[in-house]
């Protein structure tokens, strides 16, 4: 054999390959039924049930975005702590990779994934018709923003986005303050942005237009793409932070705001300027159509929205969306409420909806 | 046997009916090399045809039938900018690379020059850095901020007069990049080539340069050409150098406009990207068509025959130690500039440029955080596995089938064609079609290791077909037909005939496709699944993350491992006397 013959998750794969044959063969269409009806559960008992049910599952998997060392693994851990009869195993991908995979299993009816994380995966994934609507009592803790009231996704953390510039390239007097700011002839060519994902452009694009309405964003924009962008086409928004951090490039456009504060507090020479509205997004979790293990993913889904699961993502430098996890200290200057700026969230929906018109935008005027 | 059929050469008016009659002939075993060609290649090739033609629906499945996207690649004002930019990317860098790599070949495989044999360990290290950090050394070195700028602007007053971030920045780094490659194919050539010609013009008073030149060179001519055609090809789908230099100047080639299509709309709609593929697929066919026109005359070409041969070095007296230091040139700008840069970083506690304070910084953290917990070392095990499978599979089929192809075995040509269209689908598309594959098979394939490797196989088979092609080429023809007289049949023929006298060319071939395999993040990004990380894909994570200096400190690792890989198999193929 050209693989492992002793890999468990393996033979796992293939049990559960059988197990799905054999289900389809005996139950025929009863297993979807009573997936939903887990899923949607408001019973009162609907942690005994989910305890029994995943008991027999044995095992979940997990497909997100986020970093796997400080995430994704002590929430691994975690969860298997709490539950050791479930084996959950994990996948990082970016949204689009995500995006990519959920739909290929979900048309060839061979999901592997039961919970996926991310963020702008949310509302996109549900229109396109891959997810099933799901419960968990845990967003009754959750502000209103961060629900759907159609039950399709809830979310699991939030992002603050903001400019990064190296100071010894821009000093921090004279760092852009506004939008305005950014029309300044001397910093033409020395703007970079993120293209290729819809956190990156799309986003930036499609806040202005919140923000502004669509004449004055139209007029802003045409200045804007006098200022000649720099189009940075690999890699995250992390990467692109690295570049700022490196001197290549002055000031870096629509980053997640965290991302220079840990830098600088390892000393390097970046720094983070929030803009006023500063557009902020949430991640989202949802449950593919054909879940496998329903059950398992309920209680997966409780757990990453738990205060426990939460303290996971703060520890790893993400912004909790329970009111009652706090973020990290060291992150909190860029929290739109502690730092005094206004704040414009871009649900899930919005992005999904402007994305498109806000790409065209950019073809249009910057590429 | 067609080799008859050359010597009867029938009468000028049947000649074309003839051809056809001929290219139409198939013998069993090529029509069995076939069906595993099409049966590896062909499912992922449909995926991207029937995405091209059509509509996408919301979910990704295919809708209607439609020419829409086609029309839309050639009606858009981006189209003819960005494919004359591919082809001066690809001709420039292609150019840039084989020059090097084969002056590099030539000193190695036929001077006395000082230290030569150490040029392929250097090349085998910079094989082992990954691409990504490859790529982003070189942009620090020649960037807006880089040291060449600063110097420029000390000397000259000129501020940030060189913008890397440009066509042919591209083509330098792309070009460098691809060097090792060059190297290895072109000494591999070298080395079964016959030295008695060079030695024969060299007595009749021609100068090394001469000989060279007019006798070495036009005998490795359509090796040469098949070298080039591979670097043209795989310069015309990279994606790291477009993607990170020319995007960043507004540079744009056909792989930036598939990645910036295929992620456009958010859902997953690969009908540009798959119309630009087949733009893609047409160029190469044209290319591999006129290859296939060069090795018909084949036999002009082949220098090892029954006569025994012995490559030879040429003693170049003083000049040695010009080429010495040509050699040491090149060692410096391949191997050491990328990896002294990562091991810089690796060093570092945020990734921040090249400078005085930043030796200052220097720290051993990164390389705590590698032995801590983490799925590197779950993945190494499949990482090698991939490797050593990939590469297994590969390098015998394509022996056998290139063997084929240059005997002009009846239908061969066919052979050829498939195998080299892998090599033209960009792999961030090609692992979209092989996702799609494996996840219908009703085999349970899917997230595999075992997915990874025979989407691998299928990858590097053209890598394995021009590297086997180039050894064949080299080998008369007339070997065999004395085997074959002797009553070999044609197993006995292959097996004993043509392998051991190929074995120096299909053992670097191995290596080389167990290093290009193991690097790769593109093709197995959406085919790793939860248990089957590779380390590629982890690195390709860190550095996603931003976690750069983390990401130095495996690199480093990571070329270290594969330098010892490499060593051994050095050591290994030296005491069963090849001398790789």
């Amino acid at each position: 054999m050209f693989f492992k013959p002793s890999n468990p998750r393996k033979n796992r794969l293939l049990q559960a390959c059988a197990a799905m044959a054999l289900s389809v063969a005996f139950m025929g269409a009863a297993l979807p039924a009573r997936a939903q009806e887990i899923l949607t559960s408001r019973a009162p008992n609907r942690e005994e049930l989910l305890l029994e049910g995943a008991r027999k599952e044995g095992q979940v998997v997990l497909y997100s975005a986020a970093i796997v060392n400080q995430a994704l693994r002590p929430m691994a851990e975690a969860f298997m702590k709490k539950y050791p009869f479930i084996k959950l195993t994990f996948w990082r991908g970016d949204t689009e990779e995500i995006i990519a995979k959920l739909s290929a299993e979900v048309r060839a009816k061979n999901v592997v994934v039961d919970l996926i994380e991310g963020t702008g995966v949310g509302e996109l994934a549900v229109e396109s018709g891959l997810t099933v609507p799901f419960y968990t009592p845990a967003v009754e803790a959750l502000p209103e923003m961060y629900r759907d009231p159609r039950g399709n996704w809830a979310s699991t953390r939030v992002s603050y986005f903001g400019i990064a510039y190296n100071p010894k390239l821009v000093p921090p007097d004279q760092a852009p303050k506004t939008y305005d700011d950014l029309l300044d002839p001397r910093w033409k060519g020395k703007l970079a942005w993120r293209i290729g994902t819809s956190s990156g452009t799309p986003l930036f694009l499609t806040s202005i237009r919140l923000a502004l309405g669509e004449d004055k964003a139209r007029a802003y924009f045409e200045k804007l793409a006098q200022q000649k962008v720099i189009n940075f086409g690999a890699g995250s928004a992390r990467t692109l932070v690295d570049r700022v951090i490196a001197g290549e490039i002055p000031i870096a456009l629509n980053i997640f705001a965290h991302h220079p504060l840990i830098s600088k507090a390892k000393g390097a020479p970046v720094n983070t300027q929030l803009l006023e509205p500063t557009p902020s997004t949430a991640g989202t979790m949802i449950v593919p159509k054909g879940v496998r293990h329903p059950y398992a993913a309920m209680l997966l889904a409780d757990f990453i929205l738990s205060p426990e699961g939460q303290g996971i993502f703060s520890k790893a430098e993400y912004f909790p969306v329970r009111p009652d996890v706090p973020p990290l200290d060291t992150l909190a200057p860029v929290v739109p409420k502690i730092a005094g700026v206004k704040e414009l969230f871009v649900s899930s929906e919005q992005l999904n909806r402007y994305n498109e018109s806000s790409q065209k935008i950019f073809e249009e005027l910057f590429r | 046997m067609t080799t008859q059929v050359e010597y009867s050469e029938p009468a000028a008016s049947s000649w074309k009916d003839w051809r056809l009659a001929e290219s139409l002939r198939f013998s069993p075993l090529v029509l069995v090399l076939l069906a595993i060609m099409l049966l590896a290649v062909a499912p992922p090739v449909m995926f991207l045809v029937n995405a091209s033609l059509h509509e996408t629906l919301p979910d990704g499945s295919p809708g209607v039938f439609t020419l829409r996207y086609y029309q839309q690649l050639v009606s858009g004002r981006f189209f003819v900018p960005s494919l004359i930019n591919t082809l001066i990317y690809a001709c420039g860098s292609s150019v840039i690379a084989i020059f090097i790599g084969t002056v590099q070949a030539l000193i190695v495989e036929r001077t006395n020059t000082p230290g030569r044999k150490l040029a392929f360990l250097a090349a085998i290290i910079s094989l082992g850095v990954p691409h990504v950090l490859y790529v982003v050394a070189w942009l620090l070195l020649l960037g807006r901020s880089g040291p060449v700028n600063e110097l420029i602007e000390s000397l000259l007053h000129q501020p940030q007069a060189l913008d890397v971030y440009s066509l042919w920045g591209m083509m330098l780094i792309e070009g460098i990049g691809f060097v090792p490659l060059t190297f290895l194919l072109m000494s591999s050539v070298l080395r079964s080539t016959d030295a008695s010609f060079e030695e024969a013009a060299m007595m009749s008073g021609a100068s090394p340069l001469r000989a060279f030149g007019s006798i070495t060179l036009r005998m490795a001519l359509p090796a040469l050409c098949g070298l080039t055609l591979l670097i043209f090809v795989k310069a015309v789908e990279s994606f790291e150098v477009p993607a990170l230099v020319g995007l960043a100047g507004n540079v744009n080639v056909i792989t930036t406009m598939i990645y910036q299509s295929s992620r456009r709309a958010g859902a997953p709609n690969y009908g540009e990207a798959g119309a630009y593929s087949m733009c893609l697929v047409v160029i190469l066919l044209a290319l591999m068509f006129w290859q296939n026109n060069l090795s018909r005359h084949a036999k002009r070409y082949q220098t090892i025959t029954g006569k025994g041969f012995r490559p030879r070095v040429i003693d170049l007296g003083g000049w040695r130690h010009v080429t010495c230091a040509v050699l040491v040139g090149l060692f410096l700008m391949v191997t050491v500039v990328p990896v002294s840069m990562l091991a810089f970083t690796s060093f570092q506690p945020f990734y921040g440029g090249v400078s005085m304070e930043a030796f200052g910084r220097f720290s051993l953290e990164n390389y705590h955080a590698l032995f801590g917990p983490g799925s590197f070392r779950d993945s190494i095990l499949n990482t090698l596995i991939l490797g050593t499978m990939t590469a297994t599979l590969v390098v015998p089929f394509t022996a056998l089938c290139a063997w084929l192809v240059v005997r002009r075995s009846p239908g061969a040509w066919l052979i050829d064609q498939i195998a080299s269209v892998p090599l033209v689908f960009p792999a961030i598309i090609l692992s979209v079609a092989f996702l799609d594959v494996f996840v219908n098979m009703s085999l349970p394939l899917y997230g595999t290791l075992l997915s990874i490797i025979l989407a691998s196989s299928v990858r590097y088979l053209p890598y394995g077909m021009r590297y086997a092609f180039a050894g064949v080429i080299q080998i008369h023809s007339d070997l065999e037909e004395a085997a074959s007289v002797s009553g070999a049949n044609k197993a006995k023929l292959f097996l004993r005939v043509l392998a051991p006298l190929l074995a120096t060319t299909l053992v670097s071939s191995w290596l080389l496709i167990f290093l290009v395999s193991v690097q790769a993040v593109s093709l197995p990004l959406l085919l790793v699944g939860p248990g089957s990380e590779i380390m590629s894909v982890t690195l390709f994570e860190l550095w996603q993350n931003g976690q750069v200096t983390e990401l130095a400190a495996m690199g480093m690792l990571w070329i270290a491992l594969m330098t010892c890989v490499s060593v051994l198999f050095h050591l290994l193929t030296r005491r069963h006397q090849l001398n790789v």
